[in-house]
């Protein structure tokens, strides 16, 4: 315990290149820019094979190929390739690549069920009353799909927020290496340090995205009721990754 | 749909219930699996996660079970922290570990002991190890140290050959090398104490071996930090900075057993483990890794040649 207070009335664990506030700024901007990429990615792709119902296995199972290889081998793939890039810092783009490749899943899946959810009479009458399909999708489709659609980008924030870690592996220079370091240098202090850090921020993101939830979607109440008909259920062969828990930190 | 969910969660309930047993017949091997007649403890050999260590794993493992005892070896997917819990729970009780680098993560941040005496080192090293319940065997010849290499280019264009080179005209080179870098005897510390070299401003940690190399490749770190029985050295045609203030100390390759199998298996088991570890010389160690790393042969093959090849098996 004591030493857990001498590492963090230590100036240098605060300050610099290698303090928590130089790591945690360079963590939120790999876990954000790989859940930006993700969802200009997975959202239009979600919408769009939604909106036309057909083809969402297709394509549920290409996207899903991201969830079945380890995030730590996608990084390690990528590492080689990406040390030709002329910026960013050491195992930045790689632990991006590997992180958008996590993310995609659970993204794709809540937008695609979504979209495929709403209720088929409602969209005929919008067309009925002349809506383009442009409309119908903006108009009708998307308000309903949008809780769901919110719950995906929420869920894949904090993986990506929790396994953002791993990048650290690869030299980026992030709250991971204080997970690094307490491991290899027997610190415990420094491990304590950079879990609490990740797990802060992970619950930090999970929090704000819920409120932004909340008040994009007022109308949805808090525990949501489903009325859900049997034969719409059999559009749904994607179930979310939501389930599964962040993936492989790497304590 | 309803019927779909059945089947997968009748597969799923299969699974885990294969992957149970599994668990559970781990267990047995880990725990006190009496091999009939002695009723001697199974041997459990703790590799660490690099190529070197699962060999010498296999290696040792392979003699054992030759013997008729009940030898396994256990990976563990991590270094020396890992392996030093799984002995505390005695999940593992035997490994080859390294003389000096074990004494100094073992000794506390604040003092050096190793020197490049292996004799010395290991009577230093004792002591801890009785602390943790274990015993140190008879070291063998072959070391495998941390190594500093540059690429070619980067000799040729300084001129540096050696680690007093190095800190006369590097001191603006990048270091990569892992996390423990920082507190190691042997890295950042070593090179300050003994060469009077500061890279920590230029100090990347990567912690994934081939990364590393691949980052010393593309110039992103122009000094790395591998073990000086690493193949790629040769492969890569990469410069062995030579230690020539001998800041690095006696890492010979040391079988380190659990005082309760020492105590069961006695001088059978020093006896055979002293006659593999004298074989074990630096070149050997070279040898095997190329075959892990170059040629991608698996661990216990590489183990079952080499021992049938010195007749330690028959």
């Amino acid at each position: 315990m004591t030493e857990l207070a001498d590492l963090l009335s230590d100036p240098r664990t605060w300050w610099g290149a290698r303090g928590l506030v130089h790591r945690a700024g360079a963590h939120l901007e790999l876990a954000l820019l790989a859940t930006a990429i993700a969802m200009a990615l997975a959202l239009p792709l979600g919408i769009a094979v939604g909106h036309r119902r057909r083809g969402g296995a297709v394509v549920a199972a290409v996207v899903n190929v991201g969830r079945s290889v380890p995030t730590y081998a996608v990084i390690a793939i990528l590492f080689p390739i990406t040390l030709r890039a002329r910026f960013g810092d050491l195992g930045f783009w790689a632990g991006v690549g590997g992180l958008v490749l996590l993310a995609l899943p659970p993204l794709f899946a809540n937008t695609y069920v979504g979209m495929t959810e709403v209720d088929r009479s409602l969209v005929e009458s919008a067309r009925a009353m002349g809506l383009r399909p442009l409309q119908v999708v903006r108009s009708v489709e998307l308000p309903v799909a949008l809780p769901l659609v919110l719950t995906g980008v929420r869920t894949a924030a904090v993986q990506v927020m929790a396994t953002a870690t791993l990048a650290s592996v690869f030299g980026y220079n992030a709250l991971g290496s204080f997970l690094l370091e307490g491991l290899t240098q027997q610190d415990t202090a420094k491990l304590v340090t950079g879990a609490a850090a990740v797990s802060g921020l992970s619950v930090l993101t999970d929090a704000i995205l819920g409120v932004a939830q909340r008040l994009a979607t007022p109308w949805v109440p808090t525990r949501r009721r489903r009325f859900g008909r049997s034969d719409r259920a059999k559009s749904a062969p994607v179930v979310s990754g939501s389930a599964l828990g962040p993936e492989g930190n790497i304590a | 749909m309803r019927r779909h969910l059945m089947v997968l969660l009748g597969l799923l309930v299969g699974l885990s219930m294969v992957a149970a047993a599994c668990g559970s017949d781990d267990d047995d091997a880990g725990g006190s699996g009496a091999s009939d007649g002695a009723d001697r403890p199974a041997i459990v050999v703790g590799a660490q996660d690099f190529g070197e260590s699962k060999v010498l794993a296999e290696i040792y493992a392979q003699a054992f079970e030759a013997e008729g005892w009940d030898a396994s070896v256990q990976e563990l997917a991590g270094y020396r922290d890992i392996l030093l819990g799984a002995f505390e729970s005695g999940d593992v009780n035997f490994s080859a570990e390294y003389a000096a680098s074990l004494l100094e993560y073992l000794n506390g941040d604040d003092k050096t002991e190793a020197t490049g005496d292996v004799e010395e080192t290991v009577g230093f090293l004792d002591g801890y190890l009785a602390d943790n319940d274990l015993v140190a065997l008879a070291a063998a010849p072959g070391v495998d140290t941390n190594a500093f290499v540059i690429t070619r280019e980067t000799a040729d264009e300084l001129g540096i050959e050696s680690l007093s080179d190095l800190a006369d005209k590097g001191g603006d080179l990048v270091l990569g090398a892992p996390s423990d870098c920082e507190t190691n005897a042997f890295c950042l510390p070593g090179l300050e104490s003994t060469y009077g070299l500061d890279l920590s401003a230029n100090f990347v940690s990567i912690d994934d071996g081939p990364s590393r190399v691949s980052a010393l490749e593309a110039g992103e770190i122009d000094i790395a930090v591998v073990f000086s029985s690493d193949s790629t050295i040769v492969a890569k045609d990469l410069v062995l900075l030579e230690d020539d203030q001998n800041l690095l100390a006696a890492d010979n390759v040391l079988p380190v057993v659990s005082t309760e199998i020492d105590e069961a298996y006695g001088s059978e088991l020093r006896d055979l483990a002293d006659k593999i570890s004298a074989k074990l010389t630096t070149e050997v160690l070279l040898d095997l890794n190329d075959q892990f790393d170059n040629d991608k042969r698996d661990a216990a093959d590489i183990a079952k040649d080499w021992l049938e090849e010195e007749g330690l098996v028959s």
